[in-house]
């Protein structure tokens, strides 16, 4: 067997050792890492620049539009607060009591042997019923039953438009002065008629606790 | 030496580089990478929140138009509501408007003044106040003033009577003292 002599065993084992230098290795890895992790931040930035175009797109697009929101949530608003100012208002308008037509019938029931001479009428817009007080005097051979016909006149006529109406007499007296009418001399009485109701039929007066029992009082 | 074993400063190198290779995700995840996240997240939800603005204004704005079609009448109203109440201070200008009422209803004498104001406790007319007014008529008859009353509350919507009081004059029974108590709401100016 021939003997072999490896004369350059240690530049070998030089080369050897410097092949599997870690820290060359190492720096390789490191370098080959960097290189993927700079491709991976680049490819994350272009992604990055592109979601920053497309919020200055949407930026764009909101600037354009808030100006029409804004102006559009203000008069929604005011829109708002109009119809609700209106309906409060209509709710107060068609809530008042028309006096003109209570005038009308008051006047439609007086007979040309009575007369009236005092009137006090309120109307209590929270409780939304009307008290009235109608003085005046009527004439007859039965002065206190043209009083009554008088009274229950004016309940017809106040009931035909009216709710829960009551007229009650307060006052009723003979007087000793006779007048004459149409030629003939007549007895006179003095009445205090005293005038409840409600605007609308049917509709209970809120401050009321039951309806007015109809009387018919005979004086 | 063995080939399969490491000596020392090969060990060393190793754990040299090792640390380089730490030092090297930390700085890249911490400085780089995290920050670009970050902002990405950051603009994608600023992104979101814009376009859900701009999804709902624009039913916002329709909802708007909408609306200003539907109110076309109550604005019309309002506004009529409005126009009752000029410029300047009701005392200065409600009992001519009420004396040039009568007096073109034939009922010449005529005397208002203001008793109270207030104001509305509803919080649709904090822009409104209430004035009441006592109007005394001395000489009016009572055909001609029922008939002015009803031109009155068909003329002047917010315009209320809450009393009534006639009493006969002694000496000309066919006109009577009246006095009217009358609410308004009037637009504050």
């Amino acid at each position: 067997m021939a003997l072999q002599l490896n004369l350059l065993h240690e530049e070998i084992a030089q080369q050897r050792q410097r092949q599997r230098d870690p820290l060359k290795i190492g720096m390789l890895v490191l370098v080959g890492v960097t290189a993927v992790m700079i491709v991976f931040y680049m490819w994350k930035a272009y992604e990055t620049l592109e979601v920053k175009s497309q919020l200055a797109a949407v930026q764009h697009d909101w600037a354009q539009v808030e100006p029409k929101v804004t102006s559009a949530q203000n008069r929604s608003s005011e829109l708002n607060g109009i119809i609700n100012t209106t309906k409060v208002l209509d709710t107060m308008v068609e809530g008042r009591f028309y006096w003109a037509p209570f005038l009308e019938k008051l006047s439609r029931s007086v007979a040309p042997n009575a007369q009236l001479n005092g009137f006090d009428g309120a109307y209590n817009a929270d409780t939304k019923a009307l008290t009235a007080t109608v003085d005046g005097i009527a004439a007859g051979r039965e002065p206190r039953a043209a009083s009554e016909e008088l009274r229950q006149l004016l309940t017809e006529q106040l009931s035909d438009t009216y709710g829960n109406v009551a007229v009650d007499f307060m006052l009723l007296e003979d007087l000793d002065t006779v007048v004459n009418v149409a030629g003939v001399n007549m007895a006179t009485a003095r009445f205090s008629l005293n005038i409840k109701l409600t605007p609308a039929k049917g509709e209970p007066s809120k401050g009321a606790a039951s309806p007015a029992p109809a009387r018919a009082r005979k004086s | 030496m063995s080939d399969s074993k490491f000596n020392r400063d090969q060990i060393q190198k190793m754990v040299l580089s090792g640390i380089g290779f730490v030092v090297v995700i930390y700085v890249y995840f911490t400085f780089f990478l995290g920050p670009l996240n970050r902002s990405r997240a950051s603009m994608e939800r600023t992104i979101a929140d814009l376009q859900r603005k701009i999804g709902s204004s624009k039913s916002e704005i329709q909802k708007a138009s909408n609306l200003g079609r539907q109110a076309t009448d109550a604005t019309s109203r309002f506004s009529a509501y409005k126009n009752l109440s000029p410029d300047g201070a009701p005392i200065a200008w409600f009992p001519p408007r009420t004396k040039a009422f009568f007096t073109s209803q034939k009922v010449d004498r005529v005397n208002t003044r203001l008793e109270t104001t207030s104001a509305y406790t509803e919080p649709e007319l904090t822009a409104w106040m209430r004035y009441n007014w006592v109007i005394d008529l001395p000489g009016a008859d009572f055909v001609t003033l029922g008939s002015a009353i009803a031109e009155l509350e068909n003329t002047e919507p917010l315009l209320s009577l809450s009393r009534v009081t006639m009493k006969a004059q002694a000496n000309d029974p066919q006109f009577q003292q009246v006095g009217l108590t009358a609410n308004t709401t009037i637009l504050k100016r």
